[in-house]
């Protein structure tokens, strides 16, 4: 017995394309594939383009470290030195405090938590990342920095400012408001911390529990097996990481131009204010009237995208490295 | 010590006759009273972490009830329904920050998703391809540029080509943002997606395209639908890459222009247009503005403001992971 | 069900065969009255509500190997992890009745467990050596107890490295990384690894089941040797293993309600040859598992 209606002649080409748009279907895919892929060739290339004026006016010297910087809009001469050291300064620094933070915090989470603590705290970490970069700006302004960052600072100043190898680096008084690299640097740690957090703690529930198992059972106490056993077995994991988080807080900008207090003079203290990459641009940009102006502004964006560039793929590389590492034992008798 | 005694040729053990009887015992002079200093040193190294978890919980605990007491005080219905007055005057609100946040949450969306959801599923069909292992590394890549050179690419190629800021460049922009999260989560909601419904849809006669549409989309949807609210949440709480797009605009007022554009007999195209043509502002940049204007009221909005940013990022944020949470435990059965 | 019998041989028949095994390879008389080193008494282990092993009366000596024996699933693994409280990392699982060591409760509260496991140390199914060098492995255990003059971590690898039959094949490559190393090498780095902090007993876990025949009967003759310096106990599925290696063998089953309890135990031989337990006997001769 026939219940379906015999099938239409398929003659029309409407009709052929709908039931076997497959060509059609498969190339539309391949194409927004590639145009994704394009996109991000497109990014640095125009990048490239619309620097050409300034890196043709100033070469590498305008990225390279000097002793008497010259930003200047009204004389049309520019480098950026300063900008760079900001930004280098302050995300090495908040990676120095964000690290070992997150380790225990991943450490924490994968091996000491209760089971039924570890999903909330794991969302309350995440949720640090949610917040956007002008609340933390704004809250840093207001409270952070007159709380937490200018008795730090200047408790910083009395100390380790005295000490001949890092007074370069905290010489200098901190301003009342707070402004400085310092707070600029403090801020990133806590924004960077949910991303190493949430890599390193990945890392650590991948590493095979008979390795736990085997250094439990020689004798050794929890902390000695994390110490001695996990962390270097996922140490490579750990450092992709780590570039991840430095990788966020290079380009980190909102909160950063809030408090670093915007100041490009050629000072070194993080005590001071100071400027970086990212928040010169932000700063600068939509005010910039000559094209020489826009031009360096756009090549600094372009040293950020290449420094990021870079920094992601060592990350993954290495994140890539630790899933492949294990004992090989059927391979050899 | 060679071993290539005549015993040694029946003895495959490799225990040569000269081996010490017995093991020694060096460690046995070890009292297992010096297991103290080690669990000490376990208990304080743990109870570190503990107290790291802590530290990096506390900055969100304290942001989050500083901008409620700081903001609360100044949301009212005139904060969300009345255009800001003039400067240094009291009252007002931001009603063009919010709509300029829809609007550019509507069209970063559309531009985002299509692609997005398409790209996935080129490479999710074929991963190991050139392309597929390309467009993977291209949206690693495009998920580590840093927001501001987002903006720059932005404005490089919408706003002067056309000469003026708009929303559509904004939303362009924000798209590139949403792009890598739309793309990995469909990545990873469709190969969840058993591989034999696909092939029973195949196999009942249906094209490659109809069985992504209406098979597998669906049965991938819950998990496509969380990761575009959190790609969504990101893209509301930026700042930078609208500095040069969007730019801004106080006088926004989509009402008016409607109500002007009947009141002119324009077409829907023009008035269409006269929306998402001209700059406009979102909540972040509203807040940035305000946050460093001298004037007590804008700053008591940049607070309100902060506020519903945060209460809305937050909602989206636990919507999205107790509607992945309810399925993941569906799945667990 | 074992109903594949090629050369069907009566059950007698295998018994006797067996006892041949045992005769040749056995050279200390079982059963003797050598101390006892552990004993469990009423060991049971819950899993919340559910019981995984119960009843478990069993008696360790000294200086022999005690073979735990049984079809899968038994729990015999489980009751192995109790020597050492290795199941205190599982957890909901809950310990009853006592693990004696020398006489002391090793469950009794205020016990320290890491000196516990230095005491009874394991070696596991598949071989896990750190990802780090030969040496760096086997001295991983004393420089937790500080041991850190190069000499004396030097005398005590190379006295392992000897006593696990491992060290003319490495002594040239210390350095070494130990996932060089084949998986039946990798095993016994591992028990020399567990040599290394001197323990009393050693509890194996199947310890050639992932390892090619040579490299198991390289295992089991190590393991007869190592009888003079400790104790072991060793889980296997293998029952000619168990007959070749043992001095003693306890037989475990499932029972209905899926508790895994303790048949029969006593010298192998005896155990090999004569069962006093039916379901000792068919098991032995194959009538199932």
């Amino acid at each position: 017995m026939k219940y379906l209606p015999p099938m239409p002649n398929q003659t029309s080409p409407l009709r052929r394309l709908w039931n076997h748009g497959d060509r059609l279907w498969n190339g539309s895919l391949m194409f927004l594939a590639a145009a994704v892929l394009a996109l991000m060739i497109a990014i640095g290339a125009l990048l490239w383009v619309q620097s050409a004026g300034a890196r043709e006016a100033f070469g590498w010297s305008f990225l390279q470290p000097t002793a008497s910087p010259r930003w200047n809009p009204v004389a049309d001469r520019y480098q950026a030195w300063p900008f760079i050291y900001g930004t280098l300064v302050t995300s090495l620094f908040a990676i120095l405090i964000a690290v070992p933070v997150s380790l225990g915090i991943a450490v924490f989470l994968s091996e000491l938590c209760p089971a039924w603590l570890r999903l909330p705290l794991s969302w309350m970490v995440e949720l640090l990342a949610a917040i956007p970069s002008v609340i933390y700006g704004l809250w840093g302004i207001f409270a952070f920095l007159p709380a937490v960052v200018l008795p730090v600072g200047q408790f910083l100043g009395q100390t380790l400012g005295q000490i001949p190898g890092l007074r370069l680096l905290f010489s200098g008084a901190i301003p009342q408001s707070g402004a400085s690299r310092l707070a600029a640097a403090l801020i990133l740690a806590i924004m960077i911390v949910p991303t190493i957090t949430a890599v390193t703690r990945d890392v650590f529930l991948a590493i095979p529990s008979q390795q736990r198992e085997a250094s439990l059972a020689l004798g050794a106490t929890r902390w000695e097996t994390i110490w001695k056993v996990l962390l270097p077995y996922g140490l490579s994991g750990i450092l992709g990481a780590v570039i991840l988080g430095l990788g966020r807080a290079l380009g980190e900008t909102m909160a950063v131009t809030m408090v670093i207090g915007n100041s490009a003079q050629g000072t070194l203290s993080l005590l001071l204010p100071g400027y970086t990459m990212s928040s010169i641009i932000a700063n600068e940009f939509a005010e910039a009237v000559s094209a020489l102006h826009q031009q360096s502004l756009v090549e600094i964006g372009l040293a950020l995208f290449v420094l990021t560039l870079l920094l992601n793929m060592a990350a993954r590389f290495l994140v890539w490295q630790v899933a492949r590492k294990g004992p090989q034992q059927e391979a050899r008798v | 010590m060679t071993g290539r005694t005549l015993s040694n040729a029946t003895n495959i053990t490799g225990v040569s006759p000269d081996d010490p009887p017995t093991l020694p015992r060096r460690l046995a002079y070890i009292h297992p009273r010096q297991s103290h200093p080690r669990r000490a040193v376990n208990a304080l190294m743990l109870g570190l972490t503990g107290l790291m978890t802590l530290l990096a919980l506390a900055p969100l605990v304290w942001i989050i009830v500083y901008v409620v007491a700081r903001g609360l005080p100044h949301v009212n219905l005139a904060f969300f329904t009345q255009l800001p007055r003039p400067l240094g005057m009291e009252g007002g609100g931001v009603l063009h920050a919010i709509q300029g946040t829809i609007v550019l949450a509507l069209l970063s969306s559309l531009f985002a998703t299509p692609p997005g959801v398409l790209a996935a599923f080129y490479v999710a069909r074929y991963p190991n391809t050139p392309l597929g292992i390309a467009v993977r590394f291209g949206t690693d890549v495009l998920s580590g540029v840093p927001s501001i050179v987002i903006g720059l690419f932005g404005y490089s190629l919408i706003v002067k080509q056309q000469g003026h800021y708009s929303a559509v460049a904004g939303g362009l922009a924000l798209a590139i943002l949403m792009l890598p999260t739309i793309i990995r989560t469909t990545e990873e909601m469709i190969k969840l997606v058993p591989a034999n419904l696909r092939e029973a849809s195949l196999a009942l006669g249906g094209p490659e395209w109809k069985t992504a549409l209406s098979v597998i989309l669906p049965a991938a949807a819950n998990g496509v639908a969380t990761g575009f609210l959190l790609a969504i949440a990101r893209a509301s709480g930026e700042t930078a890459p609208l500095l040069f797009t969007a730019l801004g605009n106080e006088r926004y007022d989509i009402g008016a222009i409607v109500r002007g554009g009947i009141a002119a007999q324009q077409s829907l195209g023009t008035i269409l247009g006269r929306i998402l043509n001209q700059p406009v502002d979102s909540l972040p940049l509203t807040l940035w503005k305000y946050a460093q204007q001298p004037y007590p009221e804008r700053v008591d909005k940049a607070w309100a403001a902060a506020l519903v940013l945060m209460v809305l990022i937050l909602l989206l944020n636990g919507f999205a992971r107790l509607w992945m949470q309810h399925r993941a435990s569906k799945m667990r059965g | 069900m074992n109903t594949m019998n090629i050369n069907p041989q009566p059950p007698v028949e295998k018994l006797r065969s067996l006892a041949g095994v045992i005769s040749h390879s056995l050279d200390v008389d079982p059963g003797s009255s050598r101390p006892l080193k552990m004993e469990t008494r009423d060991l049971g282990l819950f899993y919340g509500a559910f019981q995984a092993v119960g009843n478990i009366d069993m008696r360790i000596r000294a200086n022999q190997v005690t073979a735990i024996i049984g079809p899968s699933g038994c729990g015999k693994s489980t009751v192995l992890r109790c020597l050492n409280r290795m199941n205190d990392l599982v957890p909901n699982a809950r310990v009853s009745g006592q693990v004696l060591l020398d006489g002391s409760n090793l469950y009794a509260p205020g016990v320290d467990v890491v000196n516990v496991r230095r005491q009874i140390g394991m070696v596991f199914q598949r071989p896990n050596p750190f990802p780090k060098s030969i040496y760096e492995n086997v001295a991983y255990g004393p420089r937790l107890y500080g041991i850190n003059r190069r000499a004396i971590l030097d005398e005590i690898v190379e006295n392992s490295l000897r006593h696990a039959a491992l060290w003319d094949e490495v002594k040239d490559k210390l350095n070494h990384h130990a996932y060089a190393l084949s998986g039946g090498q990798q095993q016994r780095l591992c028990i020399a690894r567990a040599l290394a902090v001197e323990p009393e007993v050693i509890l194996m876990d199947e310890p050639a089941s992932a390892l090619d025949p040579i490299a198991t009967y390289r295992i089991e003759e190590l393991i007869r040797q190592l009888r003079e310096d400790v104790t072991i106990v060793i889980v296997t599925h293998n029952m000619q293993q168990a007959a070749r290696v043992s001095d003693e063998t306890a037989f475990f089953m499932v029972n209905d309600r899926r508790m895994g309890y303790l048949v029969e135990f006593g010298p192998t031989t005896q155990i090999f040859t004569n069962p006093k337990n039916k379901q000792t006997e068919d098991y032995i001769s194959g009538r199932f598992g």
